[in-house]
């Protein structure tokens, strides 16, 4: 095994890099934990066991990107855009918008939501401090397309061989 | 809770190569000492679990997760989904090892010297507007026709916004993608990519690299990142076991 292997990045300072992609230790935990909870091998056959504290149930990405509430929050949102101003948004304020998924904290991401269950108080992006009171469901892998280097255009998804996904989400 | 001839419910946290049964000094979920429960050259690493173990916490998710990171200093690892459980010794060497023998070791043998790092790209929505009025003349129109109006008389018109930019942000996500990954590729092995979680997420992906070409990995996202600066800001996390690029068969193979 190649020695150069670093611990699991999460929780370490961003490896050499021009500064620009930003490492922080509690997102990256929480990402970590999203593919715990999605990926990963599976046997269907033997019972999951189910996360208290939050709903984990499938949804579509997409209906949560595409509703009434997330359309008026734009049109608020470019309506308030000063078109006078050059100035790009800063580092902070880009940081802080990284998990919360949305410039209004009314419509977070569904993980955020199950985040906020899981860790409470304890995130470094409390923000503007607006809990979210609802469970939200978590999107777990809807359509994944996977594509190998080196082939072109873009897959079908499913990979070669024969194994299939195996598709427990109880 | 016995602990004679393997009984014990096993949690199971993910497959190594191993020659032989041990236990480890190290601990899973509730302090149980880890179990590396080996047949045929693979290993599965489990901890005995209560009896009921059917619901989990915060804690067991981090257990899972440090088990892992653990695992993947030492050597390759094939990591579980958080919560398999098997009801004892011998069903994860009949059911998982042995029934999924050729499976696991071709996918050991994949991941060899490889990592998973997943990174995430969030727009900046300022910038990501701007672009938006830039580009669509609807856009800008309507915007302007509700100037000055009170809100509740320019309802249609704000949703005719709002699904105007979505669409025009969902053509930017589906370029930035594409662009991104096309760049990023030749530097690793496999990508998954996911669908993104909320909607200014520019990408969601998942790489499967080389640890021997990771440095390159890294210095390609920074090239990409120093210039979507003010645009995209990216999220990296790894170097991580291989959690999206596993999987078992329904059946046994």
């Amino acid at each position: 095994m190649a020695t150069a292997m670093q611990q699991r990045g999460s929780m370490q300072p961003y490896r050499g890099g021009s500064g620009y992609v930003a490492r922080s230790s509690s997102s990256g935990l929480y990402d970590v934990l999203e593919l715990i909870l999605d990926k990963g091998l599976v046997i269907d056959v033997f019972v999951r066991v189910s996360l208290i504290g939050i709903e984990i149930l499938t949804v579509d990405a997409r209906i949560v990107i595409a509703s009434v509430d997330t359309y008026l929050r734009f049109a608020e949102a470019v309506n308030r855009l000063d078109l006078m101003s050059t100035e790009t948004q800063g580092l902070p304020e880009m940081m802080e918008g990284i998990t919360e998924g949305g410039a209004s904290n009314k419509t977070k991401g569904v993980l955020q939501g199950a985040k906020e269950a899981l860790f409470g108080e304890e995130d470094e992006d409390s923000g503007d401090g607006e809990r979210q009171g609802e469970r939200r469901r978590s999107s777990s892998s809807t359509t994944r397309r996977r594509r190998k280097s080196g082939s072109s255009g873009s897959s079908g998804g499913g990979s070669s061989g024969s194994r299939s996904r195996s598709s427990s989400k109880s | 809770m016995s602990e004679s001839n393997g009984g014990g419910v096993r949690y199971v946290y993910g497959v190594v190569r191993a020659r032989r049964s041990s236990r480890l000094k190290q601990t899973g979920i509730n302090g149980e000492p880890l179990k590396v429960v080996a047949d045929g050259g693979l290993g599965a690493l489990t901890s005995t679990v209560p009896e009921g173990f059917l619901e989990a916490g915060r804690d067991e998710l981090l257990t899972h997760s440090a088990v892992l990171e653990r695992a993947l200093k030492k050597g390759t690892v094939l990591p579980m989904q958080f919560g398999v459980v098997m009801p004892d010794e011998a069903a994860v060497r009949r059911d998982l090892l042995k029934a999924h023998h050729r499976e696991l070791e071709t996918q050991l043998e994949e991941m060899d010297g490889k990592v998973e790092v997943n990174v995430k790209g969030i727009y900046s929505e300022p910038r990501i507007l701007r672009e938006a009025l830039e580009e669509d003349g609807e856009l800008r129109a309507l915007r302007e026709s509700i100037r000055d109006k009170p809100q509740d008389a320019t309802y249609f018109e704000r949703i005719r916004i709002g699904e105007l930019i979505a669409e025009c942000l969902g053509r930017k996500r589906a370029e930035d993608e594409r662009r991104i990954v096309d760049r990023l590729l030749p530097h690793a092995v496999a990508v998954e990519v996911g669908e993104p979680v909320h909607e200014r997420m520019a990408l969601n992906a998942s790489f499967l690299v080389e640890q021997r070409r990771q440095r390159d990995f890294d210095r390609a996202l920074d090239e990409i990142a120093e210039g979507q600066s003010g645009r995209i800001q990216f999220k990296y996390t790894g170097p991580l076991p291989p959690h999206s690029f596993v999987e078992l068969a329904m059946e046994a193979a």
